[in-house]
């Protein structure tokens, strides 16, 4: 059995796109407030589900659907931030972790009774459509989505890098009480990072719908695989997600050379553990400490 | 001597009272209860929300009959159902099964949906001695466990396999398809999934001549990703695509196929094909994929036809086979309280042991257990037309149209 690996290689990057898409929020909310967003996976669901809305119900274009989407999740984010997630912020990690999880329940409840558990999915009509490059077939859907994951990363990058907002995020991530000393007001730094986070959660969970069917239990699999992007990036680093999902796609889509594709998943949490053994900063601690060397 | 005479008669009055079957004076149950504990709300509702309302439908129909007669007491006696919701949680299930024994004090019990939560609950059907009757959990596992009192009314999913490779040794036969077959296999790393390849597997096993399977693959659920799957099947050089996955999976898996570029002269997905939710996502590609199933709307029998027209015209919404098992379920049961002529649960149970019943809804019109509970009925398969037509292929005498094989490539 020969199997055509510049095809593998090209479909793992395109997934990569899609894995970093999913991944910059979770690492965002850690970054800034050292909180693990366990409602990310509902964030996701409900981002599909009101892609779904707009898209088949409103007949909304699928690429305009995000635009109305990112800022909605983005309000609802820093809603959530000031009125609930605040109130845990300096109590022990557990609290937060048990907040959020609970959260998340309540959204799966709520897309549970909005929407049964019926299995949905929204079809455009570029929906399977592709184009061949070098025999290779290659979903222009697929292509968007890692289009949009790379376009968020530049537009994060240059966010955080050049206006004062990000530049305050980037200071509360690295020392909050310091950046109180210098005058940011780090409540509404932090509501903005979860905000965005939150938004970021939901743009995945909006451009996931377009390849993916899904019901009210979705997201799980995918918040599980966001864990493993982020520790393999380094915790805080939007670059560092984009380079742990590329690996960690390239990996799992590889590894079916060696073992059985049902075992895809040891990989991502094989690579786990050794990543947290190894190199506790992820590869960007690693890169960090070769150029110190 | 006077009250030596009283005494006796008193004696005999209460022998006569308590031991003399078939008096008028015995106490007599004011109704039979049937329980459930149904997944109403959470993963399984959609199902859940077909089963209950298929009961719901049975139990008025046995009710406006008068009831179930039952012999013992010489009339019929009213049915009443209690439904639980266990929202699709095995540990709620398996407590909600125990109070309908221990408080409800239920005299049988119907079974909810899903292999996990029928898994979960049946243990306590076994427990209690309650004979107990599903429609839902097809997985062979669950009953492989020498257990006395739980009957289910569709077959294994080993079976399943075994109609799909029957059928494609039938297209063999006429031509349709050349021997041998290279045959890439997938499915759910689930006892589901499991059970399926080892259908397949069995089938091609017992013909080389006919088959060869080329891969055979376990996946996981909710894949994030089907490339290397696909990637492996199309290495595989298969002639034959065969795949068992719940309906999200089938949807993304045969997604990317589509993307792909794939053919294969036979493409299933086990019992997943027909759905509209696929199809409406699929469109086209959805084309001429065949499935299995346990019972299919357009099936040409009178019991089928009834219970559709029933079923639409009561819900407004399509009869689909969630609830056409269903509610043979609950008559099943209520078939079997009246062969036993007791509400004695033992009796009850060996009623259903013994139950053969006739010009039933189900694929072959007949309802019959096999010494593990479950019944070995075919399934009747489908195959996918353009327009979303769906037309019947197999068993020969439900077939609605010929299949369309090979597959026409695109």
């Amino acid at each position: 059995m020969t199997i055509d690996i510049p095809a593998l290689l090209v479909s793992a990057i395109l997934l990569a796109g899609l894995y970093a898409t999913m991944s910059y929020g979770l690492a965002l909310i850690y970054g800034v407030m050292k909180i693990v967003n366990l409602a990310h996976a509902g964030v996701m669901m409900w981002g599909a589900y009101a892609a779904f809305i707009l898209i088949v119900n409103a007949g909304l274009n699928p690429f305009l659907a995000p635009i109305l989407i990112v800022p909605a999740f983005f309000f609802l984010g820093m809603f959530m931030q000031r009125y609930i997630v605040r109130r845990v912020m300096y109590a022990p990690p557990i609290s937060s972790l048990l907040l959020l999880f609970g959260i998340w329940l309540i959204m799966q409840n709520i897309a549970y009774l909005g929407f049964t558990g019926d299995t949905r999915a929204i079809t455009t009509t570029f929906t399977l459509m592709t184009f061949q490059v070098f025999g290779i077939a290659i979903s222009i859907n697929r292509l968007v989505v890692f289009g949009v994951g790379i376009l968020a990363l530049l537009v994060m990058r240059q966010f955080m890098g050049r206006t004062y907002t990000g530049k305050a995020i980037r200071a509360t991530a690295q020392d909050g009480d310091a950046s109180k000393l210098v005058g940011i007001n780090t409540d509404r730094v932090m509501e903005i990072a979860f905000g965005l986070g939150i938004a970021l959660a939901s743009l995945a969970g909006s451009l996931m719908a377009l390849i993916f069917a899904f019901d009210p239990d979705f997201g799980r699999s995918h918040l599980l695989k966001g864990f493993c992007i982020v520790v393999l990036g380094g915790l805080e680093s939007m670059v560092g997600v984009a380079l742990g999902s590329l690996v960690l796609a390239i990996a799992e889509a590889l590894s079916i050379l060696w073992i059985m594709p049902a075992l895809q998943d040891f990989v991502s949490f094989a690579l786990l553990v050794i990543v947290l053994i190894v190199m506790p900063g992820g590869m960007m601690g690693l890169l960090a400490k070769l150029k110190k060397t | 001597m006077k009250h030596r005479r009283i005494l006796s008669l008193l004696g005999s009055l209460v022998v006569g009272l308590f031991i003399l079957p078939g008096t008028e004076v015995m106490a007599q149950p004011k109704e039979i209860i049937l329980g459930a504990a149904l997944p109403i709300t959470g993963g399984q509702s959609r199902e859940g929300g077909y089963v209950k309302k298929a009961y719901e439908l049975a139990i008025k129909e046995i009710n406006d009959a008068g009831g179930v007669m039952v012999k013992q007491y010489g009339k019929k006696i009213p049915v009443k159902l209690i439904t639980y919701d266990d929202k699709s949680d095995n540990t709620t299930s398996v407590q909600l099964y125990e109070k309908l024994v221990a408080e409800d004090k239920v005299n049988v019990l119907l079974g909810g949906y899903g292999t996990p939560l029928i898994t979960a609950h049946t243990v306590v059907a076994e427990k209690y001695r309650v004979p107990y009757v599903n429609g839902g959990g097809a997985t062979g596992a669950i009953y492989e466990r020498k257990m006395k009192y739980i009957f289910c009314l569709i077959s294994s999913i080993e079976k399943l396999a075994y109609t799909l490779m029957d059928w494609i040794a039938g297209q063999q036969d006429s031509g349709n398809l050349k021997k041998p077959l290279r045959i890439a296999l997938m499915g759910e790393n689930t006892s589901h999934g499991k059970e399926f390849r080892q259908g397949i597997l069995a089938k091609a096993k017992a013909a080389p001549d006919r088959f060869q399977v080329v891969m055979d693959e376990p996946f996981e659920m909710n894949l994030k990703d089907a490339d290397s799957l696909l990637q492996k099947v199309k290495a595989s050089n298969a002639d034959v695509y065969l795949a068992d996955a719940r309906l999200a999976d089938y949807t993304t898996i045969h997604r990317r196929y589509t993307e792909l570029r794939l053919y294969h002269q036979v493409v299933s997905y086990g019992p997943r094909g027909t759905e509209k939710a696929a199809r409406d996502a699929l469109g086209a590609a959805s084309d001429y994929i065949v499935s299995c199933n346990w019972w299919h709307r357009d099936l040409p029998t009178e019991a089928a036809r009834t219970f559709r027209d029933k079923y639409e015209k009561t819900y407004n919404e399509p009869a689909e086979w969630f609830p056409a098992t269903a509610y043979e379920t609950a008559r099943v049961m209520a078939k079997a309280i009246e062969d036993a002529g007791t509400l004695d649960k033992t009796k009850i149970r060996d009623a259903l042991a013994k139950m053969d019943m006739r010009n039933s809804l189900v694929v072959g019109g007949r309802v019959w257990f096999k010494p593990n509970g479950q019944i070995d009925n075919d399934y009747v398969m489908m195959q996918n037309l353009p327009g979303g037509k769906v037309s019947l292929i197999y068993p020969k005498e439900t077939a609605t149209a010929k299949p369309i094989v090979p597959i026409p490539q695109k």
